[in-house]
């Protein structure tokens, strides 16, 4: 079932929404929500929340909603067309000031669509004495008609609100139980009790966490130490999150005065021997690329997240897009391979950001982690994701001591891993250099030692690849009528799409990629290749990911591009799953 | 005869038995015979001496420009990243292990144009790191184009009418921005670099080093040894260099006053 809130900048919409996710895990449903707001701060948007509930792992969000809380008439209209042909509004049915009939949700709804109106603003006021409370009245409503138990809500409501203070917290509780009893009395008749608590996942404790918090968390695990950033949507909630964490645990987090002072110090950080990272979108990340070639070729490690957005340029700053996939593979001066992944939901943007800490040590380069702004903000309510057991001292390779004074910091080893001194220690002194130079360091411009010196860093990028994540594949046998492949966040559009088609008796299957570079050549061209049709979707124009890695294919695949904004809906992809099908009989 | 080759391996013997060297590595500077640049690394070698820091715990992070092939030349810990960039660089390396000396060396390109916005966030920050800005007036590594310190009217391939833009004053800069320590040097003058490089490397914050020098090979009008040498002297004995407003007045009224120009330490 799809829950939506929508109302204006201001209304309480987002923290409506999340009360809906929190009280819904509480309840033991698996929850994936997503909001959309306006760029302007308190302008006059729109603001969205959408949370999928259900009983078994969600997986993407749907296409339509089941029931929809309007906070604004004028702006839930737009919400309509998402509705299911037999889903229920809860709306006021007494806003303050005027408003045209036109103008009102109740005229735009179809005969089938149930209608729960009722003073949503006066009953706030009457329990609490305040309008503000109004989007609680509306969760009370949800609650009675929809059969869930109410102490799900007041325990979200109370683990939300007690910070604030006692008074704020009886206020909202009031507004809520007001909004439930009239429910309950008015609308007993019509009541569908859906949630049957029964149903419920494994009774293990789950977490609420956005992509965003799962990466901030995940690097606090790996041993973060400094962190530097420069706000931009949508990475400025890492920044915000370690700001607080990050003291507590020794380390600090500086603001610097652009995306490039940013790399810049982390760069310098790992070269002293700490951990440090730094996220950013699109244009910082365009900012930065001098300085992450400047990392491989000096073999200084980095962590570097690109939460992507709308571009090109300032683009579209809350709209989540794909679009940055050929920047941070190949964007910058010369032959600068580095490593970039990619997780496609929120327990991966964990995993991975451990993951991109390891690789950055044990290769002496920059991972790029790669995230949009619909997994950014998306949240999901998961088991709690364990800290990575690996020995984090054997992420390094330190040179050996017989090395003491003839010590080479770029030696062409077999593995294009050389040993790495920490200034400080005595016997290995050494300049790193973006120049090119000899396996000791000095300058050199020779052809042999710039062949020598471009193989040893490749030799080492590619080597990554054995402890890359392999792709997934998820089928309904081997051989093919349509094979999908996805990454990042749209992968959980592709295997929904691919689920409902398998389930109508297509055979076909998707395969999910979370290295982006290197990547499994191998794995892609055997799936590929037993697939009649190879289908790419992706948030991007150009097809990102199909230039990439089409050329495994024995001929075109097939390319699915949407920059809409939004994240991709399952229903295209399998709407184009079954054009292909049709298409080959 | 002397071939050239056996005429280097004589320096490099010469730089390794002579014990003034001590911090130079075994690399010969790339830098022009006169250039003012071998006396700045004369006197960071004697102030590095002189207080005996082992030279492992120190770090010499550098741009782009003659200025940044500096850490080739030094028998320490080195990174060499691109243009401009000098000074955020180092803020990573002091704050990812404070135990380590930190400079950050740099030319006018490098620290006052491409770099130029580093400058106030570093001193705001003022984490410590001691900044060697090495000002010739003159972008050397790319044969001769006029940098943001060059005076108006100054005459280069790439400025062939004379340059119009007015110059950039990196040790007055620093003053506004709120610097803790600032001293205008003059290359050709080692001994008044040495003690300023003491005095800045043990003052706990950031610490700007503006140090006028020469390009020998493009500069034949403006900073040259002759100019220089004229024009150049020493802060008056009773200047009061805790006093914020005596630093303003000495910078205003003389641009080659040299020494210790403001000295203040965070409460």
């Amino acid at each position: 079932m799809t829950v939506e809130v929508c109302g204006m900048a201001g209304d309480g919409t987002i923290a409506a929404g999340g009360l809906i996710n929190e009280a819904m895990s509480l309840g033991g449903f698996s929850v994936l929500g997503f909001d959309s707001y306006p760029a302007e701060i308190r302008g006059f948007g729109r603001c969205v929340t959408r949370s999928r509930i259900g009983s078994e792992e969600i997986v993407a969000l749907a296409d339509r909603t089941q029931v929809l809380i309007s906070l604004d008439d004028e702006q839930s209209i737009s919400r309509v067309p998402f509705l299911v042909d037999n889903g229920g509004v809860i709306f006021d049915n007494n806003p303050s000031g005027y408003r045209e009939e036109t103008k009102s949700l109740a005229a735009k709804l179809e005969p089938g669509i149930s209608l729960f109106g009722m003073p949503l603003g006066d009953l706030a006021t009457g329990a609490s004495g305040t309008v503000r409370g109004r989007n609680l009245t509306a969760l009370g409503a949800f609650t009675a008609i929809f059969g869930v138990p109410p102490d799900l809500f007041r325990k979200a409501i109370s683990d939300k609100f007690t910070s604030k203070g006692k008074a704020v917290l009886e206020a909202n509780l009031k507004s809520f139980n007001a909004g439930l009893r009239y429910a309950e009395e008015k609308f007993k008749d019509r009541a569908t009790p859906v949630f049957d608590v029964r149903n419920k996942l494994g009774s293990g404790k789950r977490v609420m966490l956005s992509g965003n918090q799962a990466i901030a968390k995940a690097a606090l695990d790996a041993g973060l130490k400094l962190y530097f950033g420069y706000p931009i949507t949508p990475a400025t909630p890492i920044m915000e999150y370690l700001a607080k964490q990050l003291p507590q645990r020794g380390g600090r987090v500086m603001q610097m005065e652009d995306e490039i002072s940013s790399i810049g110090a982390v760069l310098g950080s790992y070269y002293a021997g700490a951990r440090a990272m730094t996220a950013t979108s699109g244009p910082g990340f365009a900012l930065m690329t001098e300085l992450i070639t400047h990392g491989v070729m000096a073999e200084i490690p980095a962590v570097i997240l690109n939460a992507q957005r709308g571009g090109p340029s300032t683009g579209l700053p809350t709209k989540t897009e794909q679009s940055d996939l050929h920047a941070a593979v190949f964007g910058g001066p010369g032959d600068s391979g580095r490593i970039v992944i990619a997780p496609t939901n929120v327990e991966e943007c964990y995993a991975m950001t451990v993951k991109s800490f390891q690789l950055a040590e044990k290769y002496q380069t920059p991972v790029i982690v790669l995230t949009d702004f619909y997994l950014d903000n998306r949240v999901e309510n998961l088991a709690s994701p364990a800290a990575s057991s690996e020995e984090k001292a054997d992420w390094n390779m330190y040179p050996h001591d017989s090395t003491r004074g003839k010590y080479w910091r770029y030696a062409s080893t077999e593995s294009g891993i050389s040993p790495r001194a920490l200034p400080g220690t005595e016997g290995f002194i050494y300049t790193a250099t973006g120049l090119e130079h000899t396996e000791r360091g000095t300058p050199d411009y020779s052809p042999e030692n710039h062949m020598m010196m471009s193989a040893k860093r490749y030799r080492k990028i590619m080597g990554a690849l054995a402890d890359l994540p392999s792709p997934v594949e998820f089928s309904s046998g081997r051989e093919l009528e349509v094979g999908v492949i996805g990454w990042g966040s749209t992968f959980g559009s592709v295997l929904e799409a691919v689920n409902t088609a398998a389930e109508r008796g297509l055979r076909v299957g998707a395969l999910k990629i979370t290295s982006i570079f290197p990547f499994h050549a191998d794995v892609i061209r055997s799936f590929m290749n037993r697939c009649g049709h190879v289908l790419i979707p992706e948030l991007n124009y150009s097809g990102q990911l199909a230039n990439l890695i089409g050329h495994l294919h024995n001929k075109d695949v097939i390319r699915l591009n949407m920059v809409t904004g939004v994240p991709f809906s399952p229903s295209t992809i399998l709407f184009e799953i079954e054009n292909l099908v049709g298409a080959g009989t | 005869m002397k071939t050239p080759g056996k005429i280097l391996a004589e320096k490099v013997k010469h730089i390794r038995d002579s014990n003034q060297f001590a911090v130079r590595s075994s690399a010969l500077p790339t830098w022009c015979p006169g250039c003012g640049y071998f006396g700045i690394h004369h006197a960071l070698s004697g102030c590095l001496k002189q207080m005996g820091m082992p030279l492992h715990e120190i770090v010499v992070v550098s741009g782009i420009g003659c200025a940044g092939r500096y850490p080739f030349f030094s028998n320490t810990y080195g990174l060499h990243t691109v243009h401009g960039r000098t000074l955020p660089v180092a803020t990573g390396v002091k704050m990812a292990n404070p135990g380590l000396t930190v400079y950050a060396v740099g030319g006018d390109g490098d620290g006052l144009a491409i770099g130029g916005g580093h400058l106030p966030h570093v001193i705001r920050r003022d984490v410590n790191i001691n900044y060697l800005l090495f000002d010739n007036s003159m972008y050397g590594l790319t044969k001769g184009q006029p940098s943001p310190s060059s005076p108006v009217g100054t005459t280069t391939k790439a400025s062939p009418f004379g340059t119009v833009d007015k110059p950039l004053n990196a040790t007055l800069m620093a003053l506004t921005y709120g610097i803790g320590f600032v001293a205008r040097l003059f290359a050709g003058d080692p001994e008044g670099m040495r003690n300023a490089f003491v005095e800045g490397t043990r003052h706990n914050g950031f610490s700007l080093f503006h140090i006028y020098t020469t390009c020998v090979t493009f500069d034949k009008v403006n900073k040259t040894w002759d100019n220089l040498k004229r024009q150049i002297h020493p802060l008056p004995q009773n200047h009061d260099a805790g006093n914020l407003r005596k630093a303003f007045d000495a910078v205003l009224d003389d641009d080659f006053t040299t020494g210790i120009i403001f000295q203040k330490e965070s409460a």
